[in-house]
């Protein structure tokens, strides 16, 4: 890599030579200067973004050149959805499982374990029945909305001490185990969603 | 987003919703998810061991417009067919039948990949039935 304005090589976000701002690093923990990892602190992120932010500020820029301007934009808009991802646990989770090429998204079927789909299968069919029936029967919503909140919270601290295992050992069965605690976690979630009393004309 | 008519027509009027009997060796079960949305489905065929054609086919679905449509669309096409015959029913053909839009492609992969689990399902089980000798259990 060479610096877009003067040709001086390896430039750092600021060419070291002619001072320029370079493109941004697509990748969000390389753009914060950052290892790959899911427990971060995230008091240092918040530290780090606010530094960014001032440094990358549009009002710095505003009599540099028009490639410089854009940018600055470009590396603003990444600084922006760097930290939406990686100060969410999840949301960071999700981000290094697409890094380390197990994407959420791309799984089949056949990723998620029967006894799951068995499980979730009977929340939502208790939950249905609970939502189409009388009011005693709508009066369990409430209840099983705790139930499954504090489901959702003991997948958290499985995702938690996973996500620490990771960042210790950077073993491909603690990505494959935290996938699977996401992919519960999002049941869970779409869950704890229909628990809300249905309104009814 | 704009459902197309015909989801809309199964998503109001869902096929076949409702289960059979899981225990009968006649009946294969299949219950798939999509864990990037959190949706499940369960599919099952009833067959007709001697002529290996579908005789029914329930399902149901916790899901989207789309799942919904899909497997309802799933099951009319199932029953009457042979069991051979339903695992030649392509996602693309849901896609087609239902003009789903690209982003609800994996609705229709999750009915494919029921129809299969419930045939397979089945085969298990008549796999496993033709291990027990028949003398015995005729004497
Ligand atoms: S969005 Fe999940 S199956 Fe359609």
């Amino acid at each position: 890599m060479t610096c877009w304005n003067c040709g001086a090589a390896e430039p750092a976000r600021f060419c070291v030579s002619c001072k320029a701002l370079q493109p941004p690093v697509p990748e969000y923990f390389a753009f914060f200067e950052l290892a790959p990892q899911l427990a971060l602190d995230e008091k240092d992120l918040q530290q780090r973004f606010y530094g960014l932010s001032r440094k990358l500020h549009p009002d710095l820029f505003s009599r540099k050149s028009p490639a410089e301007n854009e940018h600055a934009l470009e590396a603003t808009a990444v600084l922006n959805d760097a930290y939406r991802t990686l100060r969410d646990p999840i949301a960071r989770a999700l981000y290094v499982l697409k890094l380390e090429g197990l994407d959420v998204g791309e799984q089949s079927t056949k990723d998620v374990p029967p006894e799951l789909l068995e499980e979730v299968f009977e929340l939502n069919m208790a939950l249905e029945e609970a939502r189409m029936g009388d009011a005693d029967a709508l009066a369990q919503l409430p209840g099983f909305r705790v139930r499954f909140e504090a489901m959702r919270a003991e997948t958290d601290l499985a995702v938690a001490q996973v996500s620490t295992a990771w960042d210790a050992t950077h073993a491909k069965q603690a990505l494959t185990d935290l996938r699977g605690h996401l992919n519960r976690r999002k049941y869970i979630t779409n869950l704890i969603d229909k628990t809300n009393v249905p309104d009814r004309v | 987003m704009a459902y197309s008519d015909k989801v809309l027509d199964h998503y109001n009027n869902p096929r076949n919703v409702g289960s059979l009997d899981r225990t009968s060796s006649s009946v294969g079960t299949g219950m798939v998810g999509a864990p990037e949305c959190g949706d499940v489905m369960k599919l099952q065929i009833q067959v007709n061991d001697a002529t290996g054609i579908i005789e029914d086919a329930k399902f149901k679905t916790f899901g989207c417009g789309s799942a919904i449509a899909s497997s309802s669309l799933a099951t009319e096409w199932l029953k009457g067919r042979s069991v051979d015959e339903a695992l030649m029913i392509k996602n693309t053909d849901i896609v087609n039948e239902l003009s789903l839009p690209p982003v609800k492609i994996h609705c229709s992969v999750l009915a494919e990949d029921a129809i299969k689990a419930a045939i397979s399902d089945y085969r298990k089980k008549q796999g496993s039935e033709v291990a027990t000798p028949v003398a015995q259990t005729v004497a």
